[in-house]
């Protein structure tokens, strides 16, 4: 608080500060300072400015001498540039109401095209139904096998990603298994039916919806109706963290090749 | 009576002394107690008008005393008081 009192009593004038100065800050430091002994001495140091004796003399073009105090000038210029400030601002601020046009309206704003898309595997111009697809293995490419005691899935290729697929009234947008894997919380693999009695691979095809809520719905399957049940009864189960398009819950269709190998089966001893 | 020109001149009346004994004289008597500004300013223009002047001292703690001008404003201003007073008290005593 004394440097406080020290730092206020520094505003008083120069003039002020050499006469009474050494003794004012003795006097500073006998007393118990306090907040308003701050308002006080700043309360002071203005009025000191303001009706201090350092004047200063202009001549005048007559040369007679007009006493001005230096304060009251410095005051006045002061308040005189923050006025023109004050009034350049608001001249700058204030924007001009645009000219009235009569006659023919102005045509509407013409919409913005719609945005170009660069890659053509992703939402082809020409969309292909994928429902109207059969459901097959595709040629393009041979994935990895994950084989699991018989039991294979083959995430199949799909050349178009994002390509569309309808069914009644819903639309959906077609994308393949491997671009899911990230998304894939929980999977059940198919078992081997008991009962089934080929030796020998059977393949079948199931293709399943992805929900909103990251829950997996069988659309169609193609093949044994032994296979394709197991392979159903497992998919169903499979859990997707939900997926979301342009920041919106979005539902995809992907599809999968399931694989029975009898000669890879171990089955289990009771 | 809180007009701190007067009591100064009224503390100085009784002898010399420096800021800070005006400030605890002031306080002792008249139970005002002057800020360090307030005080100043008031030294600063009873000096200006001739009413007191600075003792010779070789201590930081300039010492002040009561000019002749400074006393017969004094006894004008007590005077002027004394009149306020008396006419105070006997409105006071007529209601």
């Amino acid at each position: 608080m004394r440097t406080l009192l020290r730092w206020a009593a520094r505003l008083y004038p120069e003039a002020w500060r050499e006469r009474y100065g050494a003794e004012f800050d003795a006097l500073l430091t006998d007393i118990s300072p306090s907040f308003g002994d701050v308002c006080d001495v700043l309360g002071g140091a203005l009025r000191a400015r303001l009706t201090s004796p350092a004047n200063l003399s202009l001549e005048t073009a007559a040369g007679s001498s007009m006493t001005v105090r230096l304060p009251v000038v410095v005051s006045l210029t002061a308040h005189a540039v923050l006025l023109v400030f004050v009034l350049a601002v608001a001249v700058h601020y204030v924007t001009p109401a645009p000219p009235r046009v009569f006659g023919t309206p102005a045509p509407p704003p013409t919409p913005d095209p719609p945005p170009t898309v660069t890659d053509a595997r992703v939402f082809p111009s020409a969309l292909t139904l994928y429902s109207s697809l059969p459901l097959a293995p595709t040629k393009s490419e041979v994935l990895p096998l994950y084989v699991a005691n018989g039991v294979g899935i083959n995430f199949l290729t799909l050349p178009d990603i994002g390509a569309l697929y309808r069914r009644g009234d819903a639309e959906w947008r077609v994308w393949p298994g491997q671009a899911l894997e990230s998304f894939i919380v929980r999977r059940v693999l198919p078992e081997y039916p008991r009962n089934a009695t080929s030796a020998g691979a059977v393949s079948v095809f199931v293709e399943y919806l992805i929900r909103e809520d990251g829950s997996v719905k069988v659309l169609r399957t193609a093949g044994p109706a032994l296979f394709t049940n197991s392979a159903r009864w497992a998919i169903e189960r499979w859990r997707y963290r939900p997926l979301e398009f342009e920041n919106r819950p979005c539902q995809v269709v992907s599809r999968i090749e399931v694989r029975f190998d009898g000669a890879f089966v171990r089955h289990e001893t009771p | 009576m809180s007009d701190p020109t007067i009591l100064i001149l009224a503390s100085l009346a009784e002898g010399d002394k420096h800021g800070y004994a005006i400030m605890e004289d002031v306080r002792a008597f008249a139970g005002v107690r002057l800020g360090p500004g307030t005080l100043y300013g008031a030294i600063t223009r009873l000096e200006e008008r001739g009413w007191i002047r600075a003792v010779k001292s070789e201590a930081r703690r300039q010492p002040y005393r009561i000019t002749a001008e400074g006393s017969l404003e004094l006894k004008r201003q007590l005077a002027l008081f004394g009149q306020v007073v008396r006419i105070g008290n006997r409105r006071l005593k007529e209601a």
